[in-house]
């Protein structure tokens, strides 16, 4: 994928996937027997346990995403556990990965003898962040005895932190582990990088450990995203990220983080700098993609531009800046972890060698010609005589498996690669993306993934663009679609057999003939 | 030159083979089945300034005249020396090719000496099998030395795919017995006559063999007459069945109209000027085309290329057309058509290539792709939509970054290897011989810069420094020739 909000040379981190084997029987918290290493101590005891138990909510998610061959319909439900911190105002804290394309989400105490619905009051995708409050139900007696957390402050390399989780029957469990390096990773959302603190520590997976709460003296210091079991190394979202995300929150309206909306490439080859003309005493990031409508672009950043400097921080030739408290670090959190929409970045570039300031107010990124993160947001669709057109996004690609890049059709992989391509005329790619035998659609049926052009004449820019022109059919009864590319170029369906057909799969079952 | 088509033989040397207890042959007949032993080299792709690996293998050939000897293409293909060994006989007899047809997997060979061939029996070209009738297959297959004689049915007759050049399509026989490695270019038998030549087999199915059958044998002695094979040619079209009541409405036709709809005309292809977009075509050489495409030739409903599969370059086709509601009839001039070779197997040539500072360019093709894991979705693209989108009219290669050589000039380079070349110091890149030229100029310039397709950052090599790394990288990864760049 060549275009980013930002770009790391560091691999992706693994999602976590422990295996919990919770019932929801109700046990009681006794004396813990075993299981205690060196760096895990089972709290049995004492107030640190009771802190723990109080300060910790157990997440049970049914999440459900949709299905991307036949968009009207929803696939299996999944079943997540996790652990959420509690914070004031009766919020719980988790991951986006918890709040993500769910249909149900409860919560439950850590004895496992209250439960209440919950709902998702604020969600950052790319940042790997969710705020949870009760929907209904006794709201007052669910917290009754629970205690939130407070946030902390930012800790620094070396200091020691605790990861909170919870046997199934209620035992706290703590592990301790000791900050490592910190580093930009993107943990849930690919491509989006945030400050993550790497911390190491033998965790104990026996537990309900997906994403957990880590704890220094006594504060909230963030969530781990992911723990890779082989090198022992917990990755935690930090608290500038946490707390950027609450106070985001705190209006009800959430924003999220804004971004400059550029794709870059580092200046490390010496005939690459000696051809942009770089002296040895500058580092620099050389622009390759300005995205449209991308506050870069309105700053008047170019292609091609070297930037040497963001808000002062000078950019080596890997894009890293020396960060007062963390040492080396990724450009991208001089914009995505320090500011927030409407700040101003101010960037000193080298266009053709001459250094140039620009000014970059920064804002949220326009949804790109093909959407990215579709979580929560069902696939848009018409059905049409029993043709199934859908808007394109990358929800649809990534559904060809695991080898998606090579697997999905070129043409539509191409148009997630190059969208500068084809943006003319279109918000998004409609396409045909499969053919359901029909009387209307006889001879068709091999028909699929063409992206449409016009639909009875008219430019189609968007599903909504496409029923639209589906409203009126020519004057000989034919609806007239034309692909971008063939063979063949354009089909043509009866309108009447068509209609006919569209009660029928309603009658066979469908819930709706479009969506948009 | 004119279509050989299933002219029946009237002269044969045998007496039908009624029973299976008539089934052997004399003797002397065996011994115009062959044993070719090929000696082969074959072209590195993936570094293309080595040698290639040194190969062979066992093939069988059959005499269907005198000193020829018809076998398989790919028994031949890429072949360094030839020996034929008569049935029986130890002496190993060498020989060359004559005619080499790559597209429908035959060749002719012919030995230095006739002599002790002379003689022998001539094996005729027959028809082609009716289903379910018994064939006999000769050969010299794995798992021994002598000559195998296996029996099998005509299960089917059909279009279907040639695998030695993955490109081509064109008529198939089925049988239900197994063919193995060995027995490809051995003759496929009904009444004393050759009624195929055994080809390929199905590595996911027992007791499935594939044969060629005659008017694709005939089609190749026809255009070889010449002294020079020509290939196959074709229409150059995409047709689109028209099944569709709406579509058949739009076109004023009526679901029992004969007719398909030209969805496409490739460009600079025999059709371009003569067929557009949006024609239906309704009959070919006044053989009448259904709405699937399909013709009736002696009673068998068959594809309406094989009207075109019979035919040769420069040969005229008569298309019966309704254009915007008129009927016309237009007529079509076959030819060959260079551009397509990017998706057949090439054989028997070196591959292309240039080299400058360590980077390796090769133009783009069915062996390169291949060869190299080119997962490049621009690369692709250029690939799939060469021939209809035209590509070819620009760019008579794409030119592929194949590989960068570690040399001090280039390790940080990363991201280029697998992408097409764009553009070299501006110049948009029509051909390897191109790219060649703006690498290797009489006057270096400050820097080159190698632009490619879908990376923004440029590829840049200082001029001064280009020649010294170009040795260097000779030198140490072991090119003595470097660049090669035709074939």
């Amino acid at each position: 994928m060549k275009l980013k909000d930002s770009f790391s040379p560091f691999l992706i981190a693994l999602p976590l996937a422990l295996s919990s084997c919770c019932d929801k029987q109700s046990c009681q918290a006794e004396k813990g027997s075993g299981g205690a290493s060196q760096e895990t101590t089972l709290v049995a005891d004492g107030s640190d346990a009771l802190t723990i138990r109080q300060s910790l909510v157990r997440i049970n998610s049914t999440i459900q995403v949709w299905s991307a061959s036949q968009p009207w319909d929803k696939s299996a439900p999944k079943k997540r556990r996790a652990l959420g911190a509690l914070l004031s105002g009766n919020r719980v804290l988790t991951t986006a990965e918890m709040a993500a394309d769910t249909t149900y989400i409860e919560l439950e105490n850590a004895d496992n003898t209250r439960i209440i619905p919950a709902k998702v009051t604020a969600i950052d995708y790319e940042a790997n962040l969710a705020l949870l409050e009760p929907d209904n139900g006794d709201i007052d007696s669910f917290f009754e005895d629970l205690v939130p957390l407070s946030l902390g402050s930012s800790a620094k390399i070396g200091d020691r932190v605790d990861v909170w989780q919870l046997e199934d029957n209620g035992m706290p469990i703590v592990t301790d582990a000791v900050i490592q390096s910190v580093d930009i990773v993107s943990s849930f959302a690919n491509g989006h990088f945030f400050l993550t603190y790497e911390a190491k520590g033998s965790m104990q997976s026996a537990s309900n450990s997906f994403t957990v709460p880590v704890v220094r003296n006594g504060e909230l210091l963030g969530l781990l995203s992911s723990y890779d079991a082989k090198d022992q190394i917990i990755d935690i979202i930090a608290p500038e990220i946490i707390h950027a995300f609450i106070s985001d929150s705190a209006d009800g309206e959430y924003i999220g983080f804004p971004s400059l909306g550029i794709a870059i490439t580092s200046t490390v080859d010496p005939n690459f700098r000696d051809w942009l003309k770089l002296s040895d005493d500058v580092g620099g990031l050389y622009v390759t993609k300005i995205r449209k409508g991308s506050a870069a672009q309105k700053a008047g950043l170019e292609k091609g531009d070297v930037i040497i400097e963001i808000n002062g921080m000078a950019i080596g030739r890997r894009g890293y800046y020396s960060d007062e408290q963390y040492g080396r670090l990724y450009w991208s959190h001089l914009i995505r972890g320090s500011l927030k929409q409407g700040d101003k970045a101010e960037l000193t570039v080298l266009r053709s060698g001459e250094e140039k300031k620009v000014t970059a107010i920064l804002d949220r990124p326009e949804e790109p010609l093909v959407a990215r993160d579709t979580y929560d947001q069902p696939p848009l669709y018409l059905i049409k005589g029993g043709l199934i057109f859908q808007e394109l996004t990358a929800y649809y690609l990534k559904a060809f498996g695991k080898d998606w890049q090579r697997k999905a059709p070129l043409n539509l992989l191409d148009i997630m690669m190059t969208p500068e391509d084809y943006e003319e005329g279109r918000n998004k790619i409609v396409f045909l993306s499969a053919v359901i035998p029909t009387p209307a659609t006889t001879g068709y049926e091999r028909l699929r993934n063409f992206i449409i052009n016009k639909v009875n004449g008219q430019t189609i820019a968007d599903i909504s663009s496409l029923i639209k022109a589906f409203e009126q059919a020519g004057p000989d009864g034919l609806h007239t679609i034309e692909f971008a590319e063939g063979p063949p170029r354009t089909i043509y369906l009866d309108a009447k057999i068509a209609d006919v057909v569209d009660t029928e799969l309603l009658k066979r079952g469908i819930p709706a003939l479009s969506r948009e | 030159m004119h279509p050989a088509i299933a002219e029946p033989l009237a002269i044969s040397s045998l007496a039908p083979l009624e029973t299976s207890a008539s089934a052997s042959l004399p003797e002397k007949t065996y011994s115009s089945i062959v044993r070719i032993e090929v000696a082969t080299q074959v072209p590195n792709y993936n570094e293309p300034w080595k040698a290639g690996r040194f190969s062979g293998g066992i093939g069988t050939g059959f005499l269907i005249g005198p000193n020829l000897f018809l076998t398989n293409a790919h028994v031949v293909s890429n072949a360094r020396r030839l020996l034929i060994t008569m049935h029986g006989e130890a002496r190993k007899h060498p020989a060359k090719i004559v005619h080499i047809a790559h597209d429908c997997d035959l060749a002719l060979l012919e030995v230095d000496d006739f002599t002790p061939f002379m003689g022998l029996h001539h094996f005729q070209i027959g028809g082609v099998p009716k289903l379910e009738s018994q064939v006999r297959v000769i050969g010299y297959p794995v798992g021994g030395n002598r000559i195998s004689v296996t029996r099998g049915v005509v299960s089917r007759i059909d279009f279907n795919t040639y695998s030695h050049s993955r490109s081509d399509q064109h008529l198939v026989v089925q049988i239900d017995a197994a063919i193995n490695p060995g027995n490809s270019g051995g003759p496929v038998l009904q009444d004393g006559k050759v009624v195929g030549v055994a080809f390929q087999g199905l590595r996911s199915a027992d007791n499935t063999g594939y044969m060629i059958p005659t008017p694709v044998v005939r089609r190749f002695l026809t255009d070889i007459e010449d002294g020079r094979y020509d290939k196959y040619v074709d229409l150059g079209i995409s047709d689109f069945p028209m099944f569709n009541p709406a579509m058949q409405k739009k076109f004023g036709l009526t679901p029992t109209s004969p007719g398909v709809l030209v969805a496409a005309v490739t460009p600079d292809g025999p059709c371009d000027g003569v067929l557009q977009k949006d024609d239906i075509l309704t009959a070919i050489n006044n053989n009448a085309v259904d709405a699937a495409g399909n013709i009736l030739i002696d009673g068998e409903k068959v594809n309406m290329n094989e009207i075109v599969e019979r035919k040769f370059s420069g040969d005229q086709v008569n298309l019966s057309i309704i254009r915007d509601g008129k009927s016309m009839d237009v007529m079509c001039t076959l030819k060959p058509f260079p551009p397509s070779q990017m998706y057949a197997v090439q054989y028997d040539v070196k591959p292309r290539y240039t080299t400058f500072a360590g980077l390796v360019l090769q133009p783009l093709d069915r062996n390169l792709y291949s060869a190299h894991n080119l997962t490049n979705t621009r690369v692709r693209r250029l690939f799939t939509h060469y021939l209809d989108e035209g590509i070819f009219k620009e760019r008579k290669d794409i030119v592929i970054l194949t590989r960068v050589l570690s040399d001090p000039v280039n390790t940080h380079l990363s991201g280029h290897v697998g992408t097409a070349i764009e553009s070299i110091n501006g110049e948009n890149v029509s051909s390897l011989e191109h790219a060649h030229q703006l690498l290797h100029p009489e006057k270096s310039p400050d820097f080159f810069v190698i632009k490619c397709e879908g990376v923004e950052r440029p590829i840049v090599i200082p001029g001064d420094k280009a020649d010294a790394a170009s040795q260097r990288t000779q030198s140490s990864y072991g090119i003595t020739t470097p660049a090669n760049l035709s074939n």
